[in-house]
C-alpha cells in the first residue's frame, strides 16, 4: 500500500526529475514521496473509502500459506470458503523469493499474519436488497498487548464478510524489496458499511452480444469496487439473445445462433454473481425497445412495416410477456425486476389500422394506451412476486396511476429523484449527464461528484433513494472495449455509492481522490481488468504516452 | 479419434476450432497445410477423456487438455441430452500419440501433427441444443508450420504490463499458433527487471511496484514453455538504454549525454555481461536480442572521452558475427539484402507488421510476405520467420488485447500456412478471420472488430460476425 523506504523513493525521484516528469499535483518537488512512488502517506489507498478506520505505522508480513479460520453461525459457508480461495489467488500473485535466500540474508520466516479469522453471525445466505453488508476488519501484530493478533473479519452476513475480504486484499501489497506480501500502516481497525444498498452497473447485451465469460469478468471486477447489482439489459431493438422455453422462437431474434444465452447460461451468471454477493436484476423493456421480439413472432409487431412499440391491442402480446416473465422467475430471484418503459414512440399504434381501431373501441389515447401497457406488464410482474422497476418516463407521464410499489429509475437528467420520493416512490439515480458510461466525454470527476441525494433534504425521503447505477449502453461497446469503457469511471461512482458522504464531498478531489483512484486503477490492471487511464480527457482512450501507471 | 507425431499443444487447440461453430462450414485459423472432411456430425460425450501413453512427466499434456475442456465449455453441457444420441455418434475422448519424449523447447522443434476424427457408423438425425458437436466429420488434418519463428513483440518499458496481462497475452498467442514472445523488457523510459548482478538497475523502474522479480520472469518463461512458446528476451544496447543510468549513472556518457551507453567505459560491458549472465539462468531460448536500433551517436562526438571510438564503431557492420540473426524492421527489401549476404533474418517491416501503427489494416498484415523477392531456395531458408511488434508508447493493460488482435492473427496465418494455401486476395478470408475474432471474444480475449483502424470501437450495434 505505502511505498517502500524513503531511500528507494528518493532514487526514483531523482530519475523522475531528470526525465522531466511532472510530480503529483499537490506535493512539492522536493518531497521524497512526491515522485512516481505509488503513494502519499496522508491518503488511504482503499477504494471505496471505508466508513471508519484507524491505522498505524507498522509494517506486517503476510504468510504465503495464509489459512482461514471460521467462526460464528454463518462461518461454515461454501460461499465464504470459495471467496477466501479467490482472494488468496489475488493477494499472492507473485512467487515469493526463495526461502533459503531469505535465511542467508537473515530474514525472519515467522510471519506476522498467518491466519485470517472470519466470523459470520448469521447463517442466512439469502441475497436480497438491503442485506447487511457491514463488516469490521482488524489487522494487528500478534503480541502480548494486542487484543487481536493477526487479521480478523467480523460480519453479520457472509456478504459482509465478502466486502471485508475485498478490503483486506487491498491492504496486502507485494513488496519488491523483501519479495513478500506486506500490510503497511498497521494496526488497522476498520468498520465499514455502504451508504446505499443499491450500487449498480447496467450491461446491455442486445446492441452487442457479450460472451458469458466476459460477463463473468465484469462481475469479478464489480466486486473489486463493491458494486452489488448487475442490471442485465438483456433484450432490445437490435437483438433478442435469451432462451425463453415457453416461447422458443423468441431467440430467433438473436444476431446469430452463437450469440445467445441458454437458460443454463443465465442461471450460471446469477450463481456466479451470488457467490460474490452481487444481485442480478434482469430487464425486459416493454413496450418500446422491443423490435427484436417479432423475429420469432411477427404477430407481436403492429405490422411488418411498423414494428415498435409492441402491439398493445393483442392479448397475444401479454401472453408472451407473461410466459417470458414466468420463465425468468425461475432464474432471477432478485426481488426487483425491471420492465423498462422508456422512449416509447406510439406512432405505429396510430398508423396501424387494427391498433387504431382498438384504441377507439377502448376509448384510449395513445398516451393512455402506453399507461395501460405498462401497468398491465407491472401486474404480471407483481403476480410473480416481483417489485417492478420502470424508467422515469412512466413516472413523468402517469405518476398518479403508477403502482405505488414501483421503483422509479431516473435517467433523463437531474431533479427526478426528488420528485419521485416526494410522492413516496423509491428511486434509483442514473442521471445520464453524469452516470452514462457510453458518454465518453464525461470524465472521472463527473462520475465522482454526482450525488444521488441531490435536492433531497428530508431524511425520510432520502431513505427512499435506494441508490444509483452507472449505465454501459452497448451501441459502440463490445467485448473488445467494454471493460475499458466501464473502468475506471464506474469506480468513481462506486465510491460515491459506498463511502460516507461527508468524507468524499469536501476538499479538493484532485488531492484527496485522484491519487487514490489512479492507485485503484493500477490495482485493477494488475488483476487483469482492462481499466483505462484515469486522467484521459475521453473514456477508453489509450495512454497519451509512456509513463507510470500511477500517473496516467 | 487420434493424433500422431509431434508435440501436442498445437493440435488440441486446432481441435477446438472444429466444432462450436458448425453450420456454414468449419472455420480454422490459421489454415492447416491439408484438411479433408465429410458431412456427418458427432457430439462430445460427457466426461470426455484424454487417452495417451505419453509419459507427460511435467504434466504439460494433461494441463493442456484441462485448458481444452474449459475452452470448449465442457462443464456447460447438459448431460441428459447426450443420452439421446446413439453411442456411435458420441466422441468419448481423444487419443494422443507423441513420438518423442524430449520436452526441450527450442527454435525449430517439430510442431507438426496429424489429427483425425472418425466417421460415425450410421446416419443420424438432427441434433438438439446444448451439446458440443463436431460437424463435417470425418476429418483428416495434416499440419505443420511454414516458418519456425512466429513472433509477437511486447514492450514492457514504455508501460509496465502486469504479470496477469502478460500471461493472458501468452494464452491468446496459442490460439493462433504464434510461438515466440519477444520480450522487449527495457528501454529509455523504464528498467523494470530485477538483475541480481547489478541490483540497482531496476531503480530505473517507473515505481517500486512496476517491476518484475526474477521469479516473475521465470514464471513467464515457464508459463510460455508449457504452451509451446519460446521467450526471446531483449536487452537493447547501446541506444534505448537511458533508464540504466538511474541506478548506475556512470553508464551515461555524461550528465547531459545519457544515450547511448558509454562505449568507452569498461564498466558498461561488465554490466551487459552481468545482465546476459543473469538472463542465461532465466531464459532458455537459444537466441537473445541485443537491440542495436536507433543509435544516435551525436552526443558521443560531443563527449571528449568517446570521440576516439567512432572509427571502431563505423567498421562494426562489416564484422557482424555469422551467428547473428538480423531483425528487420525499417522497411521492405531489407530481408532480401540480409540473406544475400548469408545472414539469417526475422521479418518485421514496420510499414506492415507494426501493431502500434493503427492505420495498418488486417489485410496488409495478411498480405505481407516474408519471402518477397527472395527466390533462391538457399536464401529462403535463411529467413527464420517473422514477428509482429506491439510497441508500448500508447499500450498498457487497458488496451493491449484490442491492439494486438485480430491483426496479429492475420500475420499468424501468413507465418504458419503453406504459401500455396494462403489467399491471394485477403478479402476472401475475411469471413474466416471474423469467425476467429469472435472465437477470441468468446474466450475472453478483447479482439477488436475487423472493420476500421486498429483497436477501433464497433461503430454501431450488430453481430460480432459482421463487424
Amino acid at each position: 500500500m505505502i511505498a517502500n523506504s524513503p531511500a528507494k523513493s528518493h532514487t526514483t525521484s531523482t530519475r523522475i526529475l531528470s526525465s522531466l516528469f511532472i510530480a503529483l499535483f499537490s506535493f512539492s518537488l522536493f518531497d521524497p514521496f512526491s515522485s512516481v512512488s505509488a503513494v502519499n502517506e496522508s491518503l488511504t489507498y482503499l477504494w471505496p473509502l471505508p466508513w471508519e478506520f484507524t491505522s498505524g505505522n507498522e509494517t506486517l508480513s503476510v504468510d504465503p500459506g495464509l489459512s482461514l479460520a471460521i467462526g460464528g453461525y454463518g462461518g461454515n459457508s461454501d460461499i465464504l470458503r470459495a471467496a477466501f480461495d479467490r482472494y488468496r489467488g489475488i493477494i499472492f500473485k507473485h512467487s515469493n523469493g526463495v526461502y533459503l535466500f531469505d535465511r542467508l540474508r537473515g530474514r525472519r520466516l515467522v510471519y506476522d499474519i498467518s491466519k485470517l479469522s472470519i466470523v459470520v453471525n448469521s447463517d442466512s445466505e439469502d441475497l436480497q436488497l438491503g442485506v447487511d453488508e457491514s463488516y469490521t476488519l482488524y489487522v494487528a501484530k500478534k503480541d502480548g498487548q494486542s487484543i487481536v493478533g493477526g487479521a480478523t473479519i467480523e460480519a453479520n452476513t457472509v456478504y459482509g464478510a465478502l466486502r471485508g475480504l475485498e478490503t483486506f486484499s487491498q491492504l496486502c501489497t507485494f513488496d519488491y524489496g523483501t519479495k513478500s506480501v506486506q500490510v503497511y500502516q498497521a494496526p488497522w481497525h476498520i468498520q465499514d458499511k455502504p451508504s446505499f444498498a443499491y450500487r449498480g452497473l447496467l450491461l446491455d447485451t442486445s446492441r452487442h452480444y457479450l460472451p458469458v465469460d466476459v460477463i463473468k469478468q465484469i462481475i469479478d471486477s464489480m466486486s473489486y469496487a463493491k458494486l452489488n447489482v448487475l442490471h442485465w439489459h438483456v433484450i432490445d431493438e437490435q437483438s433478442f439473445p435469451l432462451e425463453v422455453p415457453t416461447y422458443p422462437n423468441l431467440w430467433k431474434g438473436a444476431y446469430t445462433k452463437w450469440e445467445r444465452y441458454t437458460i443454463e447460461d443465465a442461471a450460471d451468471i446469477v450463481s456466479f454473481a451470488k457467490a460474490r454477493g452481487i444481485h442480478v436484476m434482469a430487464e425486459v423493456d416493454v413496450p418500446g425497445h422491443a423490435e427484436s421480439w417479432g423475429n420469432g413472432y411477427p404477430d407481436i409487431w403492429p405490422s411488418p412495416s411498423c414494428r415498435e412499440p409492441l402491439d398493445v391491442s393483442k392479448n397475444f402480446t401479454f401472453d408472451v410477456i407473461s410466459g417470458l416473465l414466468s420463465d425468468m422467475k425461475k432464474i432471477f430471484p432478485f426481488e426487483l425486476f425491471h420492465l423498462g418503459g422508456d422512449e416509447v414512440n406510439t406512432d405505429c399504434w396510430n398508423s396501424t389500422p387494427h391498433v387504431k381501431q382498438w384504441l377507439q373501441d377502448h376509448n384510449l389515447t395513445t398516451k393512455e394506451a402506453y399507461r395501460y401497457f405498462v401497468l398491465r406488464a407491472q401486474d404480471i410482474a407483481i403476480s410473480l412476486n416481483w417489485t417492478p422497476v420502470n424508467w422515469e418516463e412512466t413516472f413523468n407521464t402517469f405518476a398518479e396511476n403508477l403502482n405505488p410499489r414501483t421503483v422509479v429509475h431516473n435517467w433523463l437528467g437531474p431533479g427526478v429523484c426528488p420528485k419521485a420520493v416526494a410522492r413516496g416512490f423509491r428511486c434509483i439515480f442514473s442521471n445520464q449527464g453524469v452516470w452514462y458510461l457510453d458518454h465518453l466525454d464525461v470524465p472521472w470527476e463527473g462520475f465522482y461528484n454526482a450525488e444521488p441525494l441531490e435536492g433531497i433534504d428530508n431524511a425520510s425521503e432520502q431513505k427512499l433513494v435506494l441508490g444509483g447505477e452507472v449505465c454501459m449502453w452497448g451501441e459502440t461497446a463490445d467485448t473488445s472495449n467494454v471493460q475499458q469503457t466501464i473502468w475506471p469511471r464506474a469506480a468513481a461512482a462506486a465510491e460515491r455509492l459506498w463511502s460516507k458522504k461527508e468524507a468524499i464531498s469536501t476538499g479538493n478531489i484532485t488531492s484527496t481522490a485522484l491519487p487514490r483512484l489512479e492507485y485503484f486503477r493500477c490495482l485493477l490492471t494488475q488483476r487483469g481488468v482492462q481499466a483505462a487511464p484515469v486522467t484521459n480527457k475521453y473514456a477508453r482512450y489509450p495512454p497519451t504516452g509512456p509513463g507510470s501507471c500511477y500517473q496516467q | 479419434m487420434g493424433l500422431e507425431r509431434g508435440i501436442s499443444f498445437v493440435p488440441l487447440f486446432l481441435f477446438l476450432h472444429l466444432f462450436i461453430h458448425g453450420g456454414v462450414g468449419v472455420e480454422i485459423w490459421p489454415l492447416p497445410e491439408s484438411a479433408s472432411n465429410g458431412h456427418h456430425t458427432l457430439v462430445i460425450g460427457n466426461d470426455f477423456k484424454l487417452n495417451t501413453h505419453y509419459s507427460d512427466s511435467s504434466s504439460i499434456l494433461s494441463d493442456a487438455f484441462s485448458r481444452l475442456l474449459n475452452l470448449i465449455q465442457a462443464p456447460h453441457v447438459v448431460e441428459a441430452n447426450i443420452s439421446l444420441f446413439h453411442h456411435s455418434l458420441i466422441l468419448q475422448g481423444i487419443t494422443v500419440v507423441v513420438s518423442s519424449n524430449n520436452e526441450e523447447l527450442q527454435y525449430g522443434i517439430d510442431e507438426s501433427y496429424k489429427l483425425s476424427v472418425p466417421s460415425p457408423g450410421r446416419n443420424q438425425f438432427t441434433l438438439i441444443l446444448r451439446v458440443i458437436d463436431v460437424p463435417l466429420v470425418p476429418w483428416t488434418i495434416i499440419d505443420q508450420p511454414r516458418f519456425s519463428y512466429r513472433g509477437l513483440l511486447i514492450d514492457t518499458s514504455r508501460h509496465y504490463l502486469p504479470l496477469l496481462v502478460i500471461k493472458h497475452v501468452i494464452d491468446s498467442m496459442t490460439y493462433s499458433k504464434l510461438n515466440v514472445l519477444h520480450w522487449h523488457i527495457v528501454d529509455t523510459q523504464s528498467f523494470p527487471l530485477e538483475i541480481p548482478s547489478y541490483p540497482k538497475l531496476w531503480n530505473g523502474a517507473y515505481s517500486a511496484t512496476e517491476r518484475y522479480t526474477i521469479e516473475d520472469a521465470k514464471e513467464i518463461v515457464s508459463y510460455a514453455q508449457r504452451r509451446g512458446i519460446n521467450v526471446l528476451p531483449e536487452i537493447d544496447v547501446p541506444g534505448h538504454a537511458l533508464s540504466w543510468g538511474v541506478g548506475y549513472p556512470s553508464l551515461w556518457p555524461s550528465k547531459t549525454c545519457q544515450q547511448p551507453l558509454d562505449v568507452s567505459n569498461e564498466f558498461t560491458f561488465k554490466v551487459i555481461d552481468g545482465i546476459l549472465s543473469d538472463f542465461s539462468k532465466i531464459f532458455k531460448f537459444k537466441f537473445v536480442h541485443l537491440g542495436g536500433d536507433e543509435v544516435d551517436t551525436s552526443c558521443w562526438t560531443l563527449t571528449p572521452r568517446i570521440k576516439n571510438w567512432e572509427e571502431t564503431f563505423n567498421d562494426f557492420g562489416n564484422k557482424l558475427s555469422r551467428k547473428t540473426v538480423v531483425h528487420n524492421w525499417l522497411g521492405g527489401g531489407v530481408a532480401q539484402k540480409v540473406v544475400e549476404s548469408g545472414l539469417r533474418c526475422i521479418v518485421s517491416n514496420q510499414d506492415k507488421w507494426y501493431l502500434d501503427h493503427l492505420d495498418t489494416t488486417w489485410q496488409q498484415f495478411y498480405m505481407n510476405e516474408p519471402l518477397a523477392n527472395i527466390t533462391n531456395p538457399k536464401q529462403q531458408k535463411l529467413v527464420l520467420g517473422g514477428e509482429v511488434c506491439m510497441w508500448g508508447e500508447r499500450i498498457d493493460g487497458s488496451d493491449i488485447d484490442q491492439t494486438i488482435w485480430p491483426r496479429a492473427a492475420a500475420a499468424a496465418e501468413r507465418l504458419w500456412t503453406p504459401y500455396d494455401n494462403l489467399a491471394k486476395d485477403a478479402r476472401t478470408v475475411a469471413g474466416r478471420l471474423s469467425h476467429f475474432r469472435c472465437l477470441l471474444n468468446l474466450r475472453g480475449v478483447a479482439a477488436a472488430p475487423l472493420a476500421g483502424p486498429g483497436r477501433g470501437a464497433p461503430e454501431e450495434p450488430g453481430s460480432c460476425y459482421l463487424q
